[in-house]
């Protein structure tokens, strides 16, 4: 009876994990039509690939100023003048990641989970272009492009 | 020896608190003073361990180029690659290059520097 239970469960969770994501349209589906920074300033992609800790969707804030939230499958975005920057979550711990952006740059920001006391921590780790721009293929928007 | 399901919580609840603090990435003051025109190609990859216990590795055939200097040595950033160290929190980090060693990270949001300790020698050519 208990096994059942469990096995229902692991079959179960992951269907509610993914009914928790976004339905917006697919970055790769987007990326033609998706304007291009104005030269004088570069962008920011923001993104989350785990369904892990689904429930858990802060804010993301960039230099104090929420962009967006942390939505599982998600992807999002701001355009912003160069300068140094700082990702913060609201979570249980605030883990920060700083770094700068030029102009004419773009930059790729995924959203972790990890571990935390009573609830998962949702942080920021900046990526390589590449492994940015394959991984974010298949994230659906979230939101309107935010200039902070 | 019996081992109580009290102390196996508490174990369990300082375990996880222990994973979940990180130490802060070691930072100094120091001031950069802006250059160009010197850059190298790194031939082979350096693995450099952090003192927070998280380690960052510079790939091979990744190109640097100068972007000043500190007091304890030259800072090169590259394009190829994204270069961050991670503690608590996550720092963008370009490399401190003195006398074809590593010696630590300049950190350009923060404006300091991290050392590494002990120096890695680097494999360079122009």
């Amino acid at each position: 009876m208990k096994i059942r239970a469990i096995a229902v469960a692991a079959i179960a969770a992951p269907m509610l994990l993914a009914a928790c994501a976004t339905s917006g349209a697919k970055f790769s589906e987007m990326a033609t039509s998706m304007s291009a920074p104005k030269p004088d300033t570069g962008r920011i992609y923001f993104y989350r690939t785990t369904v892990l800790g689904a429930a858990l969707q802060p804010a993301v804030r960039l230099n104090g100023e929420v962009v967006g939230k942390a939505v599982p499958r998600g992807f999002f975005y701001a355009d912003c003048p160069p300068g140094s920057y700082q990702v913060a979550t609201e979570t249980e711990v605030e883990r920060k990641l700083t770094f700068t952006l030029d102009a004419g740059q773009v930059r790729y920001v995924r959203l972790s989970v990890s571990m935390g006391f009573w609830v998962g921590h949702v942080y920021g780790e900046l990526v390589d272009e590449a492994k940015g721009q394959e991984e974010i293929a298949d994230m659906r928007y979230t939101g309107a492009p935010t200039r902070p | 020896m019996i081992v109580s399901r009290r102390f196996l919580g508490v174990f369990g609840i300082v375990a996880v608190l222990v994973a979940s603090c990180a130490p802060l990435v070691v930072q100094e003051p120091t001031q950069l003073a802006p250059g160009v025109g010197k850059s190298f190609r790194l031939t082979r990859a350096t693995e450099v361990p952090l003192s927070t216990g998280y380690s960052t590795t510079l790939r091979a055939n990744t190109r640097w180029d100068l972007v000043g200097t500190v007091t304890q040595g030259e800072v090169y950033r590259t394009k190829d690659q994204v270069v961050t160290l991670e503690g608590a929190h996550i720092h963008e980090g370009y490399i401190v290059v003195n006398q074809g060693a590593l010696v630590g990270f300049y950190l350009p949001v923060e404006r300091t520097f991290s050392p590494v300790t002990p120096t890695k020698a680097l494999s360079i050519e122009p």
